[in-house]
């Protein structure tokens, strides 16, 4: 009989319960998207309504998280698998936080503005990265790549680089409504955030493969995750 | 960072009891001051390690140490080496408490007594200072004549502590010393080694690898690949390191539970 099976079953499905969580993340940016190229108010209600969801399987991984802390004396591995999947459930929440923020000014948007085609190229492409940085992520975590995890600083730059496009390219004299620009702008910032949780998790992979909490070359990259401020 | 000052050095130690080879090539330094844990599965020679510091397996009909065990530079195997010397230099406390059958003044005074003549205050004060100093004073300062075995399992163990340290040893040894106590003196013994190690090099041998995670400074893993091969060290290094994250998949596999 394999020693601690209990206690490894209760990681195997703290760790099964984190992929739900990131699956629904997934699917949450993809209806958050959606909704708001078609600014479809009611999909955008539905992206609000899910967040309880979300919440609730975070706090139920942390609950398990803290119980296994607490009863089982985890250590190597086990300890940073642990603490790896309560830090990512973190940033999960905030996904799915930040995917109600672009609801909500898609709601706002709803039936009242017309998107130009350069704001929907360019917003479908950043909802898209945005959401394959996330997916890169997690498989980086499951499948404990490293590499993966690193590809993200660069996915990242990307995201980064349509945003400021937003900042600037509505100076071209363009007949947008200031609400509108307003709120476009901001929403291009929830989707960045939301590639820097996914640079984020791919840090904490790190940890995970590793040990190490500290970077070991502290370059730029990693002042471009979510860090504190989110 | 400049490597600490150790105070023992094993090197390519091999015990054999007779024809069976309990230990192979385990070469580590113990370092001055700290407290080095030994663990492993049952069998894996940890506590046979540990009595090679301080040659206990002497004692054992046809133990025989192979391989370089020094203390302070010095092979402690060397021929003019006088044993009872070593082993106040390196005392050790035991898995059970085995407190002498006399008074709780007699345990600790006996190891004065016995390597040279003491007066009575010299004694006094000596006992005073081992009890003070095993955290066992207050608890028995109005029972001094009142024999030993009357404590608690968990007083008579920190008894036997001030019984090694009244002989002011360099380092003290301690073969599972709280697998027979409660949780409440096995915290008290933990409190004790907290503060023992800025005086003394300590090295301990445990079966629960939380308490070699919560004392220790370093820990040493050993393990047996197949029954009746000799017990190897896999791993040795900084306890925060081996448990957060072990070099070795072996240590791994033992300290995670995913391992016999």
């Amino acid at each position: 009989m394999e020693p601690r099976k209990d206690f490894h079953q209760q990681l195997e499905e703290m760790y099964l319960g984190l992929l739900r969580m990131s699956n629904r993340c997934l699917e949450i940016i993809e209806e958050a998207r959606t909704a708001f190229l078609e600014l479809d108010g009611a999909k955008a209600e539905s992206v609000i309504a899910a967040d309880e969801d979300v919440d609730d399987m975070r706090y139920s991984l942390e609950e398990a998280g803290i119980e296994l802390i607490a009863r089982q004396a985890p250590v190597a591995v086990d300890l940073r698998t642990i603490i790896v999947i309560m830090r990512l459930a973190q940033h999960l929440e905030r996904v799915a936080d930040l995917c109600v923020n672009i609801s909500k000014a898609t709601l706002n948007l709803a039936g009242r503005a017309s998107l130009s085609p350069w704001i929907r190229e360019n917003m479908d492409e950043m909802f898209r990265r945005s959401a394959r940085m996330l997916s890169c992520a997690m498989r980086a975590f499951r499948d404990r790549d490293l590499s993966l995890a690193a590809d993200l600083y660069e996915m990242d730059e990307k995201v980064d680089r349509i945003n400021r496009a937003f900042l600037t390219g509505f100076d071209r004299g363009s007949e947008e409504e200031l609400e509108l620009v307003i709120r476009v702008v901001m929403i291009s910032r929830f989707i960045e955030r939301i590639a820097d949780h996914a640079v984020d998790i791919g840090e904490h992979v790190r940890f995970l493969v590793t040990g190490s909490v500290r970077e070991e070359d502290s370059g730029d990259q990693g002042k471009s995750g979510a860090g504190t401020e989110a | 960072m400049p490597e600490l000052e150790h105070k023992m050095r094993i090197e390519g130690l091999c015990l054999y009891y007779n024809g069976f080879k309990a230990l192979e090539d385990i070469s580590m330094k113990v370092y001055c001051r700290r407290i080095t844990a030994l663990i492993g599965p049952s069998g894996c020679g940890k506590s046979s390690l540990l009595r090679c510091l301080n040659r206990m397996n002497d004692l054992v009909e046809g133990a025989r140490v192979e391989g370089v065990l020094e203390l302070d530079g010095e092979d402690i195997h060397s021929a003019c080496r006088d044993l009872t010397a070593l082993r106040r230099r390196v005392g050790m406390v035991f898995q059970k408490p085995n407190p002498f059958p006399m008074s709780v003044f007699d345990n600790v005074a006996y190891g004065p007594r016995l390597t040279g003549r003491k007066s009575r205050g010299e004694l006094e004060e000596i006992v005073e200072r081992s009890l003070r100093r095993a955290a066992l004073w207050d608890e028995v300062k109005d029972k001094l004549r009142q024999s030993a075995l009357a404590l608690s399992g968990g007083q008579q163990q920190r008894l036997c502590i001030a019984r090694v340290l009244a002989v002011q040893p360099e380092v003290i040894l301690l073969d599972e010393p709280c697998s027979a106590l409660d949780p409440i003196s096995t915290q008290r013994i933990e409190d004790l080694l907290a503060e023992l190690k800025s005086s003394y090099t300590i090295v301990i041998v445990t079966h629960n690898m939380q308490q070699a995670a919560r004392v220790s400074d370093y820990t040493a893993f050993l393990t047996i690949e197949n029954q009746g091969e000799p017990g190897r060290l896999i791993e040795y290094g900084e306890t925060e390191d081996i448990f957060t994250r072990p070099r070795d998949q072996r240590t791994e596999n033992y300290i995670t539970g995913r391992f016999g």
